[in-house]
């Protein structure tokens, strides 16, 4: 049981760790990190892969969303810039693969502010149309500027290099994406112990009481779509290094419906929900074919038969968990926390 | 405790338990790849194992289902009638992708972590575009549901081929037999605006004016789009003698054919290889009529197929008719199994680049009736087809041409 955790100054209530325990388990979860590559197959580490890209883009929508509550739908297209930055940088520059990354965020910045101007007029299901109609945008673009894109046809992608090793497998892209995704997650967590986030969380909660307490409502929502979209750019490049191919159609509406759902799920306006719900978006589905595997034995084809049914069961648990916990993964997290400070203590 | 909360405790702790289970289950059963078995037959150790990435659910799984019967009855007969290649039998893995490329990868991911993967069935040419490095490096060969022009390329593509000729290719077997038939024919070409609907039009347009055939228009339909009326108007100024779709399976191909009748329009209407499944024509109803198409493979009712190895099988497994689709999954098999044993009978192991030195040094390959002539590849693809026009009295697809092999008419 956890008793107390004064604070003297200012600086120590506004920290990320507040206490000892919870560098200790920071450091376990870095050591953790660390070790899993040497543990897991390439499938898991694939996954792993996977699910940072998937954060990373999630915490982008999320301070858009979550904290500035600017509903996006474009997060997907912003994705496809980024990606489609790398791609031609990487065919028609030899720039080095962190240059092209970070170029990839600049360009989508840019595209996100653009983007993101409508946000200055309309807000709530208004502005999430007028995403949509970005993302349509982009998408004809992804199609029809075949000179840069390729259009239809796609468009493939080196793996990266750095100092001769070829990051071109889940076993060493690991040792790219992860750390990248550490520090966006801090940096992401940080900003909203700045000036910034917190006008941002002010212009969610009331936009004109924000103003009225002196909050450049414009700047700072152009702010938060640029960097919403300086992650999605980020996480797009990673994508399209990972899969070594793009094509328009790797960046559908429903992808951008993937992240809004998994930002619900995970918890609104918490780095910790855009994580869990990553993870839980992610490995929830690939989960479930180990459902597949253990009835195979009994089930003649159960491949065939069962993968509708692992589809509903993925749906049916993503309206489980809004039901009965609309705050999030992030709240249940928090009542388990909770629960261990408390511990014996509470019945 | 309330009611609601109790309701709420008990799904989250179910649905997290539940999870937990899935996890473990998952290590434990990632440890002990013989204890996870997925797919039919053979546990012993030197099978030569398929893996597939396979669209059991999404869009495309109609075809997914028919791939995945179709390669797991293939392993079945291989096994049982034929005893495998050289003693060593085969083992079929097969998992659904949804038709996402994403999910495509993954899948593929876990297969190949858990099984020694010899051959692999991909399900679209996103996934074969992003997971050929890999195969590259795991030295993997791999065909699937792709027949896009851009894989038919073995310098960028060494380790994948296709089963039949490319969309360029059909199109061009369609071109070659309009020429045939109706020298100087006008031809209008219409395609979604997908990768799928763009990927032969460029060449088809410019082979259309080789074969002296007047290409009169080429119409673009938006992807999904339900309203085709201005396409409809556009292809009637355009008279063609043909009209060749590509880039769908079904809609919108019926709403057009229905509006050039209604607008008294005579022209042909063609297809490719996906939208000439017996069961496709059939939900085109009285628009079906008449359709033609290319086809690189015989139909279940074929009069011939029951005197081939392959359709005999087949007859003998199923009394009802079976999807063109379910027979490429056999063709899969076949040429992987001749692909298998021409590169163990020159005394190499299994790996990608042995089997495609094998693939390349096969002529006149025998797909046990599928195809109905001796087929040798060229670069990744087969260029052979057939013309079928589906004829609504007798409720089939009826050949209007022999099998055209486009190396011959090159």
């Amino acid at each position: 049981m956890r008793i107390g955790s004064p604070k003297e100054t200012y600086a120590a209530d506004e920290s990320l760790f507040r206490t000892r325990t919870q560098w200790v388990w920071f450091g376990i979860l870095l050591l953790s990190l660390v070790l899993y590559p040497f543990m897991a197959n390439l499938y898991w580490l694939y996954l792993v892969c996977l699910i940072c890209i998937n954060i990373i883009s999630a915490t982008g929508l999320n301070i858009l969303t979550g904290y500035t509550g600017q509903v996006s739908l474009g997060q997907a297209a912003f994705m496809g810039v980024g990606a489609y930055t790398v791609a031609w940088l990487d065919n028609n520059a030899s720039t080095p693969f962190i240059m092209n990354l970070l170029a990839a965020g600049a360009v989508t910045t840019v595209v996100g502010i653009i983007a993101g101007l409508p946000s200055l007029r309309v807000k709530g299901l208004y502005l999430a149309i007028a995403t949509i109609a970005a993302s349509f945008i982009l998408q004809f673009i992804f199609i029809n500027w075949e000179s840069v894109t390729r259009g239809t046809r796609g468009i493939n992608i080196e793996p990266p290099t750095l100092f001769g090793v070829e990051f071109d497998n889940p076993d060493t892209f690991y040792w790219l994406v992860v750390p990248v995704t550490v520090v966006m997650l801090i940096l992401a967590a940080n900003l909203f112990r700045t000036r910034v986030g917190r006008a941002f969380i002010a212009i969610r909660d009331r936009d004109i009481s924000a103003s009225v307490l002196g909050i450049n409502l414009p700047l700072y929502k152009l702010m938060s779509f640029a960097i919403a979209s300086f992650y999605a750019g980020i996480a797009g490049g990673f994508y399209a290094y990972f899969y070594g191919s793009i094509n328009p159609e790797s960046f559908p509406l429903l992808l951008s419906i993937f992240f809004l759902a998994a930002i619900i799920v995970g918890g609104l306006g918490t780095i910790l929900g855009s994580i869990l719900g990553a993870v839980f978006m992610t490995l929830t589905p690939e989960l479930l074919r180990y459902g597949v595997d253990v009835l195979e034995p009994f089930v003649h084809d159960a491949s065939a038969l069962l993968s509708p049914v692992r589809t509903m069961v993925f749906g049916l648990l993503i309206v489980g968990f809004l039901l009965f916990e609309p705050h999030g993964l992030a709240e249940i997290w928090r009542r388990i926390r909770r629960f261990f400070h408390l511990w014996p203590f509470r019945n | 405790m309330s009611m609601r909360k109790r309701t709420s405790e008990l799904f989250l702790g179910t649905a997290s338990a539940a999870l937990l289970a899935l996890m473990t289950a998952s290590t434990v059963l990632a440890d002990q790849p013989d204890e996870a078995e997925v797919g039919v037959d053979a546990d012993e150790e030197d099978a030569i194992v398929i893996g597939g990435s396979i669209p059991m659910t999404g869009v495309f799984a109609f075809a997914g289902l028919q791939f995945n019967d179709g390669i797991r009855d293939f392993v079945r007969w291989a096994n049982e009638e034929k005893g495998g290649v050289n003693g060593r039998k085969f083992r079929y893995v097969g998992q659904d992708t949804g038709y996402d490329a994403d999910q495509s990868v993954g899948v593929f991911r876990r297969i190949t972590s858990r099984e020694d993967v010899d051959f692999y069935f991909g399900d679209s040419t996103a996934f074969s575009q992003s997971i050929n490095s890999a195969l590259n490096r795991r030295d993997i060969l791999m065909t699937g549901a792709s027949f896009a022009s851009e894989l038919n390329n073995p310098e960028q593509y060494p380790l994948q081929f296709l089963l039949g000729p490319d969309y360029t290719e059909q199109v061009g077997i369609l071109l070659n037999y309009i020429a045939e038939e109706d020298p100087g024919a006008r031809v209008a070409l219409v395609h979604s605006d997908t990768e799928f609907g763009r990927d032969p039009i460029r060449a088809s347009e410019e082979m259309a004016e080789e074969l002296g055939l007047e290409h009169v228009e080429t119409i673009v339909t938006p992807a999904g789009a339900s309203d085709i009326s201005s396409a409809a108007l556009e292809l009637r100024r355009a008279r063609p003698d043909y009209t060749i779709f590509h880039g769908y399976i079904l809609s919108p191909i019926p709403d057009f054919i229905q509006r050039a009748r209604q607008m008294g329009m005579d022209t042909r209407f063609m297809g490719t290889i996906y939208t000439m499944d017996q069961g496709i024509i059939d939900e085109m109803g009285d628009a079906g009529d008449g359709f033609m198409g290319v086809m690189p493979y015989r139909y279940y009712y074929d009069e011939e197929a029951p005197d081939t190895e392959v359709f005999g099988a087949i007859h003998e497994m199923h009394d009802e008719y079976r999807a063109t689709t379910y027979t490429q999954g056999w063709l899969a098999g076949m040429l992987l199994m001749q692909i298998a044993q021409a590169t163990l009978d020159a005394g190499d192991e299994l790996t990608g680049t042995n089997m495609r030195k094998a693939l390349d040094s096969l002529e006149d390959i025998d797909t046990g009736g599928i195809i109905g002539v001796p087929v040798t590849f060229r670069g990744n693809s087969i260029p052979v087809g057939r013309i079928y026009r589906a004829d609504a009295e007798e409720g089939r697809m009826v050949p209007v041409s022999d099998w055209i092999d486009l190396d011959e008419t090159d």
